[in-house]
């Protein structure tokens, strides 16, 4: 973390260390080791609040800049969502959480695991950690959905973009893990809307395939989806299942 | 507005947000989005980036509002603190940074916009602060100014002053700790 000796006592160290935390001069993997620090060292965590309350007068340097209106827009969105509202524990003070909501490449998809996380209370409840699925629109590598299930096969389904399905109904995947060499067949799981989170359950016999190595996958398929029990040749986006 | 019913009116307005109210959670924008969005622009310097983080920064706002404790910090202390280090960590988190001009330093900048936040932070602290850099020497002032606003790393800030980063990092530290001593003065 830094070249002063630590020989124990957390003072002189965590001193040093928690104001150039705050100063920001730290390289990403000693950022994380602070910000975690401050979840378990009280004293750490004053020294930091002690330098973000009197350095914090610094940014009167910085020159304001109206953001564009788009921005309020982005935000009113995310927080409206049905059932997101402020929460304290869980998952939200998760540090891998936050590292993902931090670090994703699109702060769209970001916000919409934080309204899906928090849209799935039923993923929430699950005893295991919920797999998450960042489905990527594949003409453009843009986040296309973000989905999340939880051990009990509760699904919850984001749209991460503007998406249009003209007449077409978008219909949901699973397309579970298949051994090299072999295809695996995809398994409806319903119909999903281009423009809203939709909850879906699991069917039951298909709970088992739900694993990291499997993806999810979304198609256009005429009215009312797919006859054929097999998606037609329009995927417009797929991702795979990872662990949070 | 003075700046006591400023902070006063943000802490009150972030509880109502801890509360799940909307539209306190947009005049807690309207007060601040500008700031913040200066803060994290002038560390990614890139405004669609800037835009993500500042997005980031208020829907955190919105969940952790009940954290915010005001005995504790002042309402645009904790507000800065989210938007830096959510640019902070981008910034860290993007592998090539951008940053292809020379960066302002920090008193280009303040001629340009004096007391842009004379709104938000105590006059007292404000000068308080300004004595205790004006304690150390120079260049130690000058690097954590910088340090600070531009969310650069101890590598870039010796590459960029061109001096050994053994040299920086202790200008950098000797600079904090006597900061330190001064401000608990």
């Amino acid at each position: 973390m830094s070249e002063t000796d630590h020989n124990g006592t957390p003072g002189d160290d965590g001193r040093v260390v928690a104001a150039e935390y705050v100063l920001g001069v730290l390289d990403a993997t000693e950022r994380h080791a602070a910000a975690q620090r401050i979840e378990y060292d009280a004293d750490f965590a004053r020294e930091v609040a002690f330098w973000e309350e009197k350095l914090g007068g610094l940014v009167d340097q910085v020159r304001p800049v109206t953001p564009p209106e788009t921005a309020w827009s982005r935000i009113e969105a995310v927080i409206s969502a049905p059932a997101v509202a402020p929460q304290r524990g869980g998952l939200w003070n998760s540090l891998p959480f936050w590292r993902i909501f931090a670090i994703g490449s699109a702060a769209v998809a970001a916000a919409c695991i934080a309204a899906l996380v928090f849209l799935g209370t039923g993923v929430l409840r699950d005893e295991r950690a919920p797999l998450l699925a960042n489905i990527r629109q594949k003409d453009s590598g843009q986040p296309g959905f973000v989905a999340a299930v939880g051990a009990g096969g509760t699904l919850v389904i984001v749209p991460a973009s503007l998406l249009t399905a003209d007449q077409k109904s978008m219909e949901l995947w699973l397309i579970p893990a298949a051994p090299t060499g072999t295809t695996a067949t995809p398994r409806s799981l319903g119909l999903i809307a281009p423009n809203q989170p939709v909850r879906i359950t699991v069917p039951p016999q298909l709970v088992p395939l739900v694993t990291r190595d499997a993806s999810l996958a979304v198609s256009l398929e005429e009215p009312g989806g797919s006859k054929t029990g097999a998606p037609s040749d329009q995927i417009i986006a797929v991702g795979g299942l990872t662990n949070l | 507005m003075d700046v006591v019913a400023t902070r006063s009116q943000l802490a009150a307005a972030l509880a109502r947000v801890a509360s799940g109210d909307r539209a306190a959670l947009r005049i807690v924008y309207q007060d601040t989005s500008a700031k913040l969005f200066g803060v994290c622009l002038r560390i990614l310097n890139d405004r669609s980036e800037a835009e993500d983080v500042l997005q980031d920064v208020y829907v955190t706002v919105w969940r952790k509002a009940a954290s915010f404790d005001p005995a504790r910090a002042s309402p645009i202390t904790w507000l800065v603190a989210i938007a830096r280090n959510r640019a902070i960590d981008r910034l860290r988190a993007s592998a090539v940074s951008r940053r292809a001009e020379p960066i302002e330093t920090a008193e280009d900048v303040r001629d340009e916009a004096p007391a842009a936040l004379d709104l938000v932070v105590a006059a007292e602290q404000q000068a308080r602060l300004k004595t205790c850099l004006g304690e150390l020497e120079e260049r130690q002032s000058s690097v954590i100014r910088s340090a600070f606003l531009d969310g650069m790393t101890y590598e870039q800030l010796a590459e960029r002053m061109k001096v050994p980063l053994g040299t920086m990092k202790s200008w950098i530290r000797r600079g904090l700790m006597k900061l330190r001593a001064c401000l608990e003065r």
